[in-house]
């Protein structure tokens, strides 16, 4: 529980930390810090604690980000929680493996995951706005997949700072490898 | 017993979602989550900002002394000037509404400005907004102008009590009533999607075909439209090309908005 807590307070501040990390230089892709809080609670925790993430990282993306102009919302309050659901559904798929000590699931997952969610938010936004662009140039491939590879590289960092404060409140994410010693 | 918590928890959660959708589906419930959710990161995003500033200053070098006399000195000076072009364009309007005034057309009012920083860009990829330390509290509404004294920034779209955000003339969904300069052409300055390798890109659509717009000349918001007075630089043309069914003007944005840190809100003066 204090676990989650902490995953929690890290969403948040992740949330507003995002604002002071400028686009990454020639590629202009995005530090997506939240999913990568999310993604790693996905593996850590079980079914109920990773919805409850979800839920919590849904709502704080789209509040940030929806945008509301001339009295019309753009996309819905909420797309983004089914998001991450969803995405957070497949990754604790893959549980079993992250409990037996397989840390660079978490790594692939992670990026492959993030680009997924910046295709998705470009997609509702070409089909929303009017009339229909489907730009797929070589910027735009860039925002998107850059935007996972950052969260692949990233990943190895967040998931060790997070098994160690795991390890200080004593939970224990990848029990297989027995992370705590008894 | 761990399946069993597993559907509940599913249960819950799709029955949370659906609360969500339901109560977020009006355009106004997710104004006010915005609003509620950007005042309570706004502290936040404002001791950052100043922290950020400060490491800035920081990089860039203490000033002398002398060097610090010499800008007061040269600001000084610049400040007598601003006055004085000041009053006399305040001159200016008012003749000018006593001759609107007179042929019956609706008296000009003259515009507030209100200062305001900017604490936060955007983090998300796709749209191009910044966040302002005003709010409600200093009179700021959705759909106020924002400019600086080199052109046309955006207009704010959420505002909380000590916060707002403003939506860049670069972004897709910011559309500006416009009219070129040494022309009768009117037609929507509107952002692109993708910039062009970080550089914000706007342009200017349903132009005649005929428009044949030179490079240089300038765009300002005509008015029309409600949200942007009139006469408000918003950049000059660089280039013209024919479409299907209208000329198109790329154009350079008066304002650098990717470096801007102080802007103003227009506020129009009460009656």
């Amino acid at each position: 529980m204090i676990f989650f807590g902490i995953l929690l307070v890290t969403m948040f501040v992740a949330a507003v930390a995002q604002h002071f990390i400028g686009p990454v230089p020639f590629i202009f892709a995005r530090v997506m810090l939240v999913p990568m809080v999310m993604f790693y609670g996905a593996l850590a925790l079980p079914l109920p604690g990773m919805l409850a993430l979800a839920f919590v990282g849904g709502l704080m993306n789209d509040a940030l980000n929806t945008q509301y102009s001339d009295g019309v919302v753009e996309i819905a309050a909420g797309w983004s929680i089914i998001l991450y659901a969803g995405l957070g559904t497949i990754m604790s798929g893959f549980r079993p493996l992250f409990q037996r000590g397989r840390w660079e699931i978490h790594c692939l997952l992670s990026g492959i995951c993030t680009s997924f969610i910046v295709l998705a938010e470009y997609l509702m936004i070409t089909i929303r706005r009017q009339p229909v662009q489907l730009v797929f140039n070589e910027q735009v491939w860039w925002r998107i997949g850059g935007a996972g590879l950052i969260a692949a590289f990233l990943s190895p960092l967040i998931f060790f700072l997070f098994n160690y404060l795991a390890a200080l409140t004593g939970y224990d994410p990848q029990p297989e490898r027995g992370l705590i010693k008894r | 017993m761990r399946q069993r918590t597993n559907i509940i928890a599913g249960a819950v959660f799709v029955l949370l979602v659906i609360a969500t959708f339901i109560v977020l589906g009006q355009g106004r419930n997710t104004q006010r989550l915005q609003a509620g959710f950007l005042g309570m990161i706004q502290p936040f995003l404002k001791h950052g900002s100043s922290l950020d500033r400060k490491l800035t200053e920081l990089r860039e070098g203490l000033k002398s002394l002398k060097q610090l006399e010499e800008e007061n000195k040269r600001l000084t000076i610049a400040n007598k000037e601003l006055s004085a072009t000041n009053q006399t364009l305040r001159g200016f309007e008012t003749e000018n509404n006593r001759l609107r005034k007179a042929l019956g057309y609706r008296e000009n009012f003259p515009f507030q400005l209100m200062p305001a920083r900017i604490i936060a860009r955007d983090a998300s990829t796709w749209y191009q907004t910044v966040k302002i330390d005003r709010g409600s509290e200093e009179a700021i509404e959705p759909d106020m102008p924002v400019i600086t004294e080199e052109g046309l920034v955006g207009k704010t779209t959420v505002v909380s009590e000590h916060a707002a955000t403003v939506i860049l003339i670069s972004d897709e969904n910011c559309r500006v009533a416009a009219a070129v300069e040494g022309s009768s052409e009117k037609g929507i300055v509107r952002g692109e999607r993708v910039s062009n390798y970080g550089i914000p890109v706007i342009g200017l659509g349903f132009l005649t075909k005929l428009a044949n717009l030179q490079p240089g000349q300038k765009v300002y918001t005509s008015g029309m439209g409600g949200v942007f007075p009139s006469g408000v630089l918003i950049g000059a043309v660089r280039d013209f090309k024919v479409r299907e069914l209208d000329g198109y003007a790329t154009l350079v944005p008066a304002v650098d908005l990717s470096t801007i840190d102080d802007v103003f809100v227009v506020i129009s003066e009460t009656k």
